[in-house]
């Protein structure tokens, strides 16, 4: 092992503030170039009359593989099969910027025709060898974009389909190497925002378990404020043996509780000390008429949920002073950078290598198990595979972060004339699981344009006030898909919605005399069609039926519609969703199927938000361990989803997302229209929904 | 110690006879389709076929199923050959988002269709409540099954 890796371990720890220069204090940041058709040309290769695609994209789900593959076929004019598509490696690609924001086809569709347009253009004049200079194309040159071809605008066999139903390996913890071992990394059962160190352990205990094979301390297992204690055996389920037997007592400094997480988004104690930091729309208040609504919305921390614990794999090769790593990463580029620098390692001196990820939903962004698993590998001299219980996904990644929204609005002549919301809520793009404080104090000047994702109004309202104030929190929290589009969106529908009802105005045409965009409009009157809104529904004794609405657009970019149907169960307050309909937008389409995909995951994700996402906190950390406290939809409370996409000749746009702006708010509003009474705090429990229920009873005798 | 797997005979070293069966499976033997999801029987993601019932391989020991047939996702269909009908029926209704559930989804629905030959939604959905996926892909599950037992029948 290199004597300069050491000193860059040790330089990483605890001593860092004092021991080094301001500049080595910067965290790794992800880079965010845009890509270009010369970068594209990395992504390609032409040997021996075959074509190889390197996905310049995470897959993830969206199958991503299955759609540029339909852009290179077309642009080529080759077969299905004339294209192979193989994940990369830092090696085998220019940098790219991390897999997010629904920008996969937005971004990488036009650079990857321009350079498959370039290679074909030169094969046909005969040039088979060398490297080719990407030509920038107009958009109209190019077979992809023109409408439904020979593979774009239609449906395609999903590239790794048949390896995902036949088990073949392709996550990162599918990865096996001769003389592999495991690994894990202990933390005190607490916030990793807290700082925390062993006090002490029983190392002999641990050393006398069969399977053992190493205890690692090492300032670069540090996450957050946590000490890590790399432990290493032979097969997987010794690590549990070997943590019991440690026994390691936890020193923590500081602790909290659910009321300190609730207190620092408290929305109305922060007005009360007047404007909130950071301000979208800052119109003059209007008269001092009573509003005609005033709405308090809580929206509370939530997981990702992903299937796949996140696991990577480490090899360090002494020979070739190489580590290479195999990752299930939204940007193997800032895994390489992250990892370089912790290791005291040049860049050229680590490889790694992207796997197909089993669920990312924006949790894959940081170096986390793949750090622990590089460290390991790199100490230990081998190879080494890490992966994640589902307790440490919860209580040690970062998620949704909770916030609170207090709308006030008015009307005049049936119209909204002035609107005010104040959301309090924490930081996304700067995670506090990545930035110290310091920073994030920095990036207040900012703001966090995740946080206020989808804050602005798609409603003509002449005097407008949206403003936010962002807290740091004990627990992490960063992005999660839509970022803060589903909560905000979520409080602006629903208080939407009351302001038709309180106009006395059908829901649907109160929407659509507030929009001025043609598209927005559109998707709106097809999904009403779609759900035949305004039909009436076939009561039931006891069961409560009604339909909601919501609509949104996606990062101005991509447009939705959904109309929600749910029962309540009116002696329980138990409910389900009927069904769910939505129309999308998303321009020029180029799988139709996967972008239905989204859409449909997008709905599930909507009615997970009103029904069970939610993790509680208490003694000091996320207080979940399991599915069991964070549970996500089940097959039987998922309903029939009806998707209809608007296809177009207009720029794609994205699709990951999109429905993330209406999903949660038509069934919330759905089961206001069938109670009329609406849950305030999401998600909304049955219990909830009966109280409720019962107050307006109350108040109506 | 010795386990029967897709129809063949695999020897476990001694050091992985402690393990869950899931470990076994993935570490061991290189049968990597079971996924480990939650570790407690509670997504399904590890769902394999143990004399022909769908089980949580995360819970299991192998001495818990010596001497049983063990089915994996990669004993449905043998390489160069037709797959089965419920992996052929996942393709055709592009089941798949990231996948990672999908193998704990179709053992499930192998073992349902075995003593249920053509299930309504509500069979469906009670047989594969225990198996979660988040991308959203109930829907398509539903239809996949569906089509297998259609396409399953003369």
């Amino acid at each position: 092992m290199k004597r300069r890796g050491f000193l860059g371990l040790a330089a990483g720890g605890l001593t860092i503030a004092i021991a080094l220069p301001g500049c080595s204090l910067l965290p790794v940041l992800p880079r965010r170039p845009l890509p270009t058709a010369e970068d594209a040309m990395s992504w390609l290769r032409h040997e021996q009359g075959r074509y190889t695609l390197y996905l310049p994209r995470a897959e993830m789900g969206q199958n991503m593989l299955t759609a540029l593959k339909q852009v290179a076929c077309e642009e080529l004019g080759v077969a299905w099969a004339g294209v192979q598509v193989r994940m990369p490696d830092t090696r085998s690609i220019r940098r790219v910027k991390a897999t997010v924001g629904s920008d996969s086809i937005r971004e990488f569709a036009l650079p990857l025709a321009q350079a498959c347009a370039t290679l074909r253009d030169a094969l046909a004049l005969g040039q088979t060898q060398g490297l080719l200079a990407a030509e920038p194309r107009p958009v109209e040159s190019l077979r992809s974009f023109a409408g439904r071809g020979r593979h774009v605008g239609r449906s395609a066999p999903l590239e790794q389909g048949p390896a995902i139903v036949c088990g073949a390996p392709l996550y990162a913890a599918d990865v096996r190497l001769p003389g592999m071992v495991y690994g894990r990394v202990l933390r005190a059962p607490v916030s990793p925002e807290l700082a925390s160190r062993v006090k002490t352990l029983r190392e002999d205990a641990a050393r006398a378990v069969p399977g053992f094979v190493a205890l690692l301390r090492d300032p670069g297992l540090r996450l957050g404020g946590s000490e890590g204690v790399g432990i290493v055996a032979r097969t997987p389920g010794a690590l549990a043996r070997i943590e019991a037997a440690l026994a390691i007592e936890w020193q923590v400094e500081g602790g909290f509780e659910a009321a300190d997480v609730e207190a620092l988004i408290n929305v109305n104690t922060r007005l009360a000390k007047g404007a909130l930091a950071h301000r979208l729309r800052d119109d003059a208040a209007g008269a001092q008429t009573p509003w005609d609504i005033d709405l308090l919305l809580q929206v509370p921390l939530a997981a990702h949920g992903a299937l796949e614990p996140r696991a990577a794999v480490a090899q360090w090769s002494q020979p070739e002073g190489l580590l290479r790593l195999w990752v299930g990463s939204q940007d193997i580029f800032y895994q390489r950078d992250a990892v370089a620098r912790q290791l005291g390692l040049d860049e050229t001196q680590v490889s790694v290598q992207a796997c197909r990820i089993g669920g990312a939903f924006g949790a894959r962004m940081l170096c986390t198990v793949e750090m622990e698993a590089a460290v390991l590998a790199r100490r230990l001299g081998g190879a080494v595979k890490v992966q994640w219980s589902r307790a440490q996904e919860l209580q040690q990644g970062f998620h949704r972060p909770p916030s609170q929204h207090r709308i006030r609005a008015r009307l005049h002549e049936g119209r909204v004339q002035q609107w005010w919301h104040a959301f309090a809520t924490s930081h996304i793009l700067f995670t506090n699981a990545a930035m110290p404080r310091w920073m994030q104090t920095v990036s207040s000047f900012v703001g966090d344009a995740g946080a206020a994702r989808n804050a602005q109004l798609p409603y003509r309202v002449p005097q407008q006030r949206i403003e936010f104030d962002l807290a740091r929190l004990p627990v992490f929290t960063g992005p999660w898909r839509g970022l803060g589009a589903g909560p905000n969106a979520f409080a602006v529908e629903t208080a939407w919605d009351l302001l038709a009802d309180k106009a006395g105005a059908d829901p649907l045409a109160f929407r659509l005399a507030h929009i001025d965009d043609p598209r927005l409009s559109a998707v709106l009157g097809q999904a009403a069609r779609l759900s035949r809104w305004g039909h009436v529904l076939p009561g039931a004794a006891g069961r409560l039926r009604a339909r909601g609405l919501a609509c949104g657009i996606y990062k101005g970019l991509s447009y939705a519609a959904t109309v929600a149907e749910v029962e309540v169960d009116a002696s329980s307050g138990e409910w389900r969703v009927l069904g769910l309909s939505c129309v999308h937008d998303c321009g020029h389409i180029i799988n139709p199927d996967q972008v239905r995909a989204q859409c449909e995951g997008n709905l599930v994700w909507g009615l997970a938000m009103v029904l069970s996402d939610g993790l509680p906190v208490g003694s000091s950390a996320v207080a979940a361990a399991s599915f069991a406290e964070a549970p996500i939809p089940r097959l039987p409370q998922v309903p029939p989803l009806a998707v209809e996409l608007i296809d177009s000749t207009q720029a794609p746009t994205g699709a990951g997302e999109t429905a993330m702006v209406c999903a949660a708010a038509a069934i919330a509003n759905a089961l206001a229209a069938a109670t009329g009474c609406r849950v305030t705090r999401l998600p909304v429990l049955a219990g909830d929904m009966l109280a409720a229920m019962q107050a307006q009873a109350t108040t109506r005798l | 110690m010795e386990l029967q797997i897709n129809g063949q005979r695999h020897q476990v070293a001694a050091i992985w006879q402690d393990e869950p069966l899931l470990f076994v499976l993935r570490e061991a033997l290189g049968l990597v389709g079971a996924k480990l999801g939650c570790g407690l029987g509670q997504c399904g993601a590890c769902t394999v076929l143990v004399d022909g019932e769908a089980r949580r391989s995360c819970l299991l020991r192998p001495q818990d199923v010596l001497g049983a047939q063990i089915t994996t996702i990669e004993g449905l269909s043998r390489d160069g050959e037709a797959l089965h009908p419920v992996q052929q029926a996942w393709l055709d209704e592009r089941v798949p988002q990231c996948g990672y559930c999908q193998a704990g989804q179709i053992m499930s629905a192998v073992a349902l269709l075995r003593r249920q030959p053509r299930p309504g939604d509500a069979d469906i959905d009670a047989a594969l409540a225990g198996n979660l996926c988040r991308c959203g892909t109930q829907q398509r599950i539903r239809q996949a099954v569906h089509r297998a037992a259609q396409g399953a029948q003369p």
